[in-house]
């Protein structure tokens, strides 16, 4: 198996409204993808799907051959398919930590006995699971607001925040819903960096969605590209860079003048 | 909004400096109502003043509302989730102190550890035991009742919870003949409840220095279950879903499971403080379980400050003071000064919906706010133009 | 455009749905066949006595529908709102213009009665929502909630006040007297329950359909954004719907209080939450719903106070609860709401 999801496809129908139509969509291991398209593509319809949070109304997903179109949100997260949000959402009230342990939430075995004695293994296992979110605060880079409120960081410390958080659940593939939404070219450069440092580093494949193309054509192994909802291509970041359609779709929208 | 960090060396400081400020006053009270009182030195006056505004039946009183509000504060408190129906909880903790400690069966003869002598009639089984039997029958109840509604919104789910809570009471009330079976006595009530065994002696209800201990030591109880649970990871989600429940489940917290847990663990509160309160009044009566009591609390929690332990004790001690001595014994004394006849108890229900009204306008985060609190309740407040702060 | 059936796990819940909805429908009608049969004039009268009710839920659960379709907010003291409208109604009627008899001057009094508890029910409908409401439309949906349940405990209060903390009879104006359809009896009181309640609605439906405020609540309702940006004046729109919902609960509260004559501070409560039920049942926002979903609630509840074979009166307000509960679990949408995945 060299994909680790597979959505095969995949309508949503929002009342009459088909907001995603027949689409197919594979992420194989290790690698980078990402989806793209002008406004109103389906691009967070269809994303929203891959991560429980809508059911399509047709189409199935599996998850390392595993069927998964009717798990619940939680489940999914649990076993191993992780997102950020394009608006961030961040516990905010909570600390950095603690919101990563609230992602460990599914790994962590403590019942409720064992919390309200603090048994020694209830106490082991949060000290480990501080550890390990000491260690992914590090990784993501923003290690020194440990005990800090979510909602005090810098809006890239909470960006890369909500990576951490998504990490904390150990996940196979990484979600990124407009991940350099609000960063500058130098940010955005980094950005790039840390997510082939990611995937090259950890057993890990990340989608993105994206609007900036110079962040997309310098990450993605692959791209696919929807627009009205239908999938018109498919293939390496030359191959898009050069697709007539592509080029049409995007006429006439108003072109995110990054690229 | 500098706010300094929480970190958890400054919790735990200001989590025992609470605990020992409020044991202090555990002590202090237990000092005066067992001792003090009981004392043939204590000026007159001293002990006049004692009895109008703080009688012990008040104070044992208010420790089981304490109690209660320690439960329904996991429930809004912890995981923002509008219980309007609590009192149910306390209505089927108090039946089951009136069904396993008194002669209602009287049918049936069952003894296990009982503080009665072995003859009497019912079952009788000890207090101790109860306790837990009547929490854990309540924490039954509670993934009863959540198990088809907490899949509701907010509005939905406030509104059937006070149907439950109207109703569970209800089938008390009309309990003398439920399908054929008397489970409650109806309006009569169950009268007499079995005394509290403390190994020397058994507290009757007249008992009300050691009981205040013992409703003291329930309190503690749930204090602690508070505070290690809020800390653990059930405590977290609980959090988490208070404040972004669609973040939470995508983050692996099972949304349904996690709230029905906090409801379990409130309503076992609830258990604890119903059978409290049946021993405090010798009794378990129906018509004492009307749905204010469920909105009583909630002023409560919110008063103290939703998921602040210390600040629900003080608020739930305050306001069920003034609801249930500190209204008319403040009545007796203006219309005695002012020669009026101002019914001052009948002021109840201003009390706690201005309570619940200004909380809600001006101060959200209650008299003694959960510092992190502060800021959920403000979302709207904040100036959303300047993105983030540059925390040095 | 193909139609979707959805995904293996959803067509899965639907097939339950349905089967709880017709089980239940089946042994609602068993039941209402088993007594139909028993007593048939019985039946009769016990049903219209029901719908007589379920006129006075429809006229509440108007105004728990139009609040919640606008703002999205359950407004706890709207019951009370009733309640002491039907005070208000008391007061007016016998203490203030002292008519306690079916004549000229009583009809004038309830007529003139009628237009003052519709302001009355309005102005302090809209008074509460611009102290209580406004200030929190966008605070955490907790924020208003809390303190809805707290206006209620407040005009809870004020109803203790000036009603005092037993139930009160008050004489009426309605004249009295029965008309015989066949064998079943009607009172003049249903007439004329049915006489202003139908033109009120009719009103009503006139009013949010026809009229540039009635359609400017409809758009704010939808989408309060979108309205703004098309120059509606949101305050003033939500305040509109306020007042219009006041007005009927102040008409309910003058017809419950004409025909079953007795006040007590106690009543916003109970009616509240068959009236929401009502809404519910009929699906929340839509306004035709609640009306037949009160009407529905009031047969049901007539049905089961009056006939041999049910519960009986001391579990209506049981009875009612449990079909807000299944409906909530079961249909959400109620009977005439749709179904609509939001986009989130």
């Amino acid at each position: 198996m060299s994909n680790v999801l597979e959505a095969k496809n995949i309508s949503v129908a929002f009342g009459g409204l088909l907001a995603v139509n027949s689409v197919d969509f594979d992420i194989p291991k290790r690698k980078v993808v990402s989806l793209i398209g002008p406004n109103g593509a389906g691009k967070t319809t269809f994303f929203n799907v891959l991560t429980g949070l809508y059911k399509p109304s047709a189409g199935t997903i599996s998850y390392e051959g595993r069927d998964i179109t009717d798990l619940p949100p939680h489940k999914i997260a649990s076993i191993g398919i992780a997102r950020t949000f394009q608006n961030i959402r961040l516990f905010g009230l909570m600390t950095a930590q603690e919101n990563l342990l609230v992602a460990m939430h599914s790994k962590l075995k403590s019942g409720i006995t064992s919390t309200i004695l603090r048994t020694p293994k209830q106490r082991r296992e949060e000290s480990a699971a501080e550890d390990k979110a000491q260690y992914l605060l590090d990784y993501v880079g923003v290690g020194k607001w440990t005990y800090e409120f979510a909602r005090n960081l810098s809006y890239g410390d909470q960006r890369r925040l909500e990576v951490a958080r998504a990490l904390a659940l150990d996940p196979k593939v990484l979600l990124l819903d407009e991940p350099t939404a609000g960063m500058n070219p130098q940010e955005s450069s980094v950005f790039i960096d840390f997510v082939k440092r990611l995937v090259s580093e950890k057993d890990i494949s990340v989608m993105l969605i994206e609007h900036d193309m110079k962040v997309v054509m310098s990450v993605s192994e692959r791209i696919t590209v929807l627009d009205q909802g239908e999938k018109i291509a498919e293939g390496s970041p030359d191959q898009i860079k050069s697709n007539a359609r592509v080029i049409e779709a995007y006429l006439g929208k108003a072109k995110e003048a990054r690229a | 909004m500098t706010k300094a960090p929480v970190k958890p060396q400054n919790v735990a400081r200001s989590n025992r400096k609470w605990i020992i400020g409020y044991s202090i006053a555990g002590a202090f009270l237990y000092f005066v109502y067992q001792f003090l009182l009981n004392w043939e030195g204590l000026p007159l006056g001293i002990y006049d003043a004692i009895y109008r505004w703080m009688p012990p039946a008040a104070v044992n009183e208010s420790l089981v509302y304490v109690i209660m509000a320690l439960g329904l504060n996991i429930v809004v408190g912890y995981a923002g989730l509008l219980d309007l129906g609590y009192v149910a909880f306390w209505a089927i903790g108090g039946y089951c102190a009136g069904w396993f400690m008194s002669e209602f069966f009287y049918f049936l003869k069952v003894h296990f550890f009982g503080s009665v002598p072995a003859e009497a009639p019912g079952i009788h089984i000890n207090f101790w035991l109860v306790l837990i039997i009547g929490g854990f029958v309540c924490a039954a109840f509670g993934v009863l009742i959540g198990a088809p509604t907490l899949r509701l919104k907010s509005d939905y789910l406030a509104l059937v919870t006070l149907g439950f809570g109207e109703i569970i009471p209800q089938v008390f009330f009309n309990g003398e003949n439920f399908f054929g079976f008397n489970i409650s006595n109806g309006t009569k009530g169950i009268v007499g409840v079995d005394p509290i065994p403390v190994g020397v002696k058994n507290l009757g209800p007249f008992d009300f220095g050691w009981k205040l201990l013992i409703f003291l030591l329930l309190t503690a109880v749930m204090v602690f279950i508070s505070l290690r649970l809020r800390r653990g990871r059930l405590g977290r989600a609980w959090l988490a879903i208070r404040e972004d429940e669609l973040a939470a489940s995508m983050m692996g917290v099972p949304l349904m499971r996690t709230k029905l847990l906090s409801y379990a663990v409130g309503a076992f509160a609830g258990g604890l403080g119903g059978v409290a309160f049946a021993t405090h009044v010798n009794g378990v009566y129906a018509e004492r379980f009307n749905f204010a009591i469920s909105i009583f609390l909630l002023a409560m929690v919110v008063l103290g400050g939703m998921g602040n332990v210390w600040g629900v004790i003080l608020g739930a001690f305050v306001l069920s003071w003034v609801n249930g001595n500190g209204l008319s014994a403040f009545g007796a004394f203006y219309n005695e000064r002012f020669g009026t006849q101002v019914d001052f108890a009948s002021f109840t229900f201003l009390l706690f919906g201005l309570v619940l009204i200004l909380m809600m306008l001006f101060r959200r985060e209650g008299l003694l706010p959960e510092s992190r609190l502060k800021l959920v309740l403000h979302e709207d407040d904040l100036e959303e133009a300047t993105s983030g702060k540059k925390a040095k | 455009m193909q139609k979707f059936k959805g995904t293996p796990g959803q067509i899965r819940r639907q097939r339950v749905e349905r089967i709880g909805a017709i089980s239940i429908s089946l042994v609602l009608a068993a039941w209402i066949l088993v007594n139909l049969l028993e007593s048939p004039q019985q039946f009769a009268q016990v049903a219209i006595l029901g719908l007589r009710n379920g006129l006075l839920y429809a006229l509440i659960a108007l105004g728990y529908t139009l609040v919640y379709g606008i703002i999205e907010l359950i407004n706890f003291a709207h019951g009370d709102l009733f309640m002491l409208s039907a005070v208000f109604s008391s007061y007016f009627i016998t203490v203030w213009f002292k008519q306690d008899e079916s004549n000229p001057a009583g009809w004038l009094t309830f007529i003139s009665c009628l237009f003052a508890v519709m302001a009355f029910g309005a102005v302090i409908n809209v008074l509460i929502e611009r102290l209580a409401y406004r200030r929190l439309r966008n605070a955490p949906k907790l924020a208003p909630l809390i303190t809805a349940v707290g206006m209620s405990f407040l005009l809870n209060f004020i109803g203790l006040k000036w009603n005092g903390s037993t139930p009160r009879q008050w004489p009426t104006v309605i004249p009295n007297g029965d008309i015989y359809i066949g064998e079943v009896r009607i009172n003049m009181i249903t007439i004329l329950l049915f006489v202003v309640g139908i033109p009120l609605l009719l009103a009503l439906n006139y009013v949010v359909a026809k009229t540039k405020s009635g359609k400017a609540m409809r758009a704010t309702a939808q989408d309060k954004d979108a309205a703004a940006l098309m120059g509606i004046n949101v305050n003033k729109t939500i305040a509109f719907t306020f007042a219009i919902g006041g007005a009927m609960a102040g008409a309910a509260g003058l017809l419950y209080q004409q025909s079953i004559g007795t006040t007590n501070y106690n009543l916003g409560f109970q009616l509240g939450l068959i009236a929401f039920t009502s809404a519910v049942l009929g699906g929340i926002g839509n306004l035709w719903g609640a009306v037949v979903g009160a009407l529905l609630i009031g047969l049901i509840q007539g049905l089961n106070d009056g006939l041999p074979i049910a519960f009986g009166q001391q579990w209506s307000q049981s009875v009612v609860f449990a079909i807000l509960i299944i409906i909530l679990v079961f249909k959400p949408a109620g009977l005439l709401g749709k179904v609509t995945t939001e986009k989130v």
